[in-house]
């Protein structure tokens, strides 16, 4: 191989990206524990250390990766203190600066040995599902970059996994798609995908995970869901979220359940990392109440699935949807009360 | 298989429910005319070929359920609050072959003779490429996922075995589904209470 040859060729060391899934998660959180597990960080003690509740009215975008973001310290959304807020974790959109030299950055981030969270247009990509057929917005791994053979090696842990070679110019098409509005997928189409990229950094290591320092996180997440803000944050957020959300429904608008997929799915994912990270820690610190208050959070994450899904076959007829929707939002809410009300209980003795 | 083993019911007895007179969607469908499925929003559907043949009798976990019928019309029920009476009997177990779209948790109402109802959970995990999250038996599993256009393998469709428990010891007369379109039933079957 000549000089000039490896000079195009940017591979992270070290093997392929960990393929990260979990049933209830979305390409976002997957992208991102494969980042943090090749920092040698267990995902689940990043992602599901915290859960809350947000609802940022206007801000919900049709993308399978989409979650709520309030604004950062410096103004600027910070998506990694949305995942993670009780960790040190990053992560910002961006796009590359330069039209004619779209690589530039990720050949950057290769040579840093970085892996790069990258949109795209599942329409454009033969390995998934979607391939020719529907246009929807998705989130890849790359790690790596092989400019002389023309390939983009490419990891995605969402079924069917696949971890293999794209070819440029596909990728170019689906990560630079239009992502047109499509009538076979109303909740993840029509959002252009413009070569985004997500840029994840952990800082600061976690600590070591001990009881005092979980019930910390407990009690921080309690205090968010119990204390009423101006934005739609907790439980209080969550009421008026489902007030206006079944007030549209009666109005026949059909773009609030459009949202509502989406949007539900990000809580939804949280909710059962949050879970699943806590009934893990019930197990290994022989507390059963702990493991209980995991179920607990973990029924509020499969009341979502009726919540959405009701509203997702409703998209037709928004106001006939109103009684079921209605009901879903009550267990959801319930499950919700009951989740806060064990974690709070645990919380106060860690 | 998920690994867990369920017990010989060859000593218990047991009652399949008719629901063909509440079933009112598609989940399977031949691979030549995969547009006729439509289990959830995105009308993906199970591969017959890789299933029972309809209206087959299946034993799962050693319990019997008449399989539906496959490629011949609706093949499930899409739980939206229907009421399924039954023999008036008493019994232990409500077995039924269901699956859901993302994993489920509801309740469904059971109705006695003497007038008392309760509701009890019915947990059903995602029939899309997921584990049996609630415990339950993997009754059935086509290897490939059916899309509207295509056939795509490496995206298993799985159709789980799960039951509620009768906790009452009263006559169970009818059985109230949730008003849930994420969860799908199959087949039920009835285990009566031992004597």
């Amino acid at each position: 191989m000549t000089v000039e040859t490896l000079a195009r060729t940017h591979l992270v060391s070290g093997p392929e990206p960990e393929l990260w899934c979990r049933d209830l998660i979305s390409c976002l959180q997957s992208t991102v524990a494969a980042v943090l597990a090749r920092d040698g960080v267990d995902p689940l003690t990043v992602l599901g250390a915290g859960w809350r509740f947000l609802h940022l009215p206007g801000d919900v975008r049709h993308e399978e990766f989409y979650f709520p973001c309030p604004s950062g310290p410096d103004g600027e959304p910070d998506l990694g203190a949305a995942l993670a807020p009780h960790h040190d974790l990053r992560a910002r959109w961006w796009q590359p600066a330069d039209e004619q030299d779209p690589w530039r950055e990720i050949r950057t981030s290769l040579s840093e040995d970085r892996l790069v969270i990258a949109a795209v247009d599942n329409f454009h990509l033969p390995f998934r599902p979607a391939y020719g057929d529907v246009h929807a917005a998705h989130q890849v791994v790359v790690h790596g970059l092989d400019e002389a053979r023309g390939i983009v090696h490419v990891s995605d842990a969402m079924p069917p996994a696949f971890r293999g070679a794209v070819p440029v110019e596909t990728f170019l098409r689906s990560w630079g798609s239009e992502n047109p509005t499509d009538v076979q997928d109303a909740f993840f189409s029509d959002s252009r995908i413009g070569r985004r990229c997500l840029d994840v950094r952990l800082g600061t290591p976690p600590p070591p995970l001990t009881p005092e320092l979980l019930g910390g996180f407990l009690r921080c997440d309690v205090e968010h869901f119990t204390t009423a803000a101006a934005e739609r944050t907790g439980l209080d957020g969550f009421d008026r979220f489902a007030a206006e959300l079944l007030e549209r429904c009666r109005a026949g608008d059909a773009d609030a359940l459009r949202e509502l997929y989406p949007f539900g799915w990000a809580m939804q994912a949280q909710a059962s990392l949050h879970g699943e990270f806590l009934r893990r820690c019930g197990g290994d610190w022989a507390d059963p109440a702990l493991t209980a208050a995991g179920r607990a959070v973990e029924t509020a994450a499969h009341a979502w699935t009726g919540v959405r899904f009701t509203g997702a076959h409703g998209l037709g007829d928004p106001r006939a949807a109103v009684p079921d929707i209605a009901r879903h939002i009550t267990l959801l809410r319930n499950a919700y009360a009951r989740a806060v009300d064990a974690v709070a209980s645990v919380a106060a003795r860690l | 298989m998920t690994g867990i083993v369920a017990p010989s019911a060859a000593q218990f007895q047991f009652d399949r429910v008719d629901i063909s007179g509440h079933r009112n969607n598609v989940a399977i469908s031949a691979a030549t005319r995969t547009r006729d499925g439509a289990f959830n929003v995105w009308r993906n559907s199970y591969a017959a070929e890789y299933l029972p043949t309809g209206g087959s009798t299946v034993r799962v976990g050693g319990v019997p359920f008449t399989f539906p019928p496959v490629c011949d019309g609706p093949d499930n029920v899409r739980c939206e609050g229907q009421f399924i009476p039954v023999r008036r009997a008493r019994y232990d177990w409500i077995h039924l072959l269901a699956a859901s779209e993302r994993r489920c948790e509801d309740t469904v109402g059971l109705d006695f003779a003497d007038g008392t109802a309760d509701a009890e959970p019915l947990r059903v995990s995602d029939f899309w490429a997921a584990p049996a999250w609630f415990g339950e038996i993997k009754a059935f599993e086509s290897p490939a996922m059916h899309y509207p256009h295509h056939v795509q393998r490496g995206v298993p469709a799985v159709m789980w075995a799960q039951r509620v428990a009768v906790t009452r010891r009263a006559d169970l007369t009818g059985i109230l589904l949730p008003r849930n379109v994420a969860v799908h039933v199959f087949a039920v079957t009835l285990q009566r209470t031992e004597r």
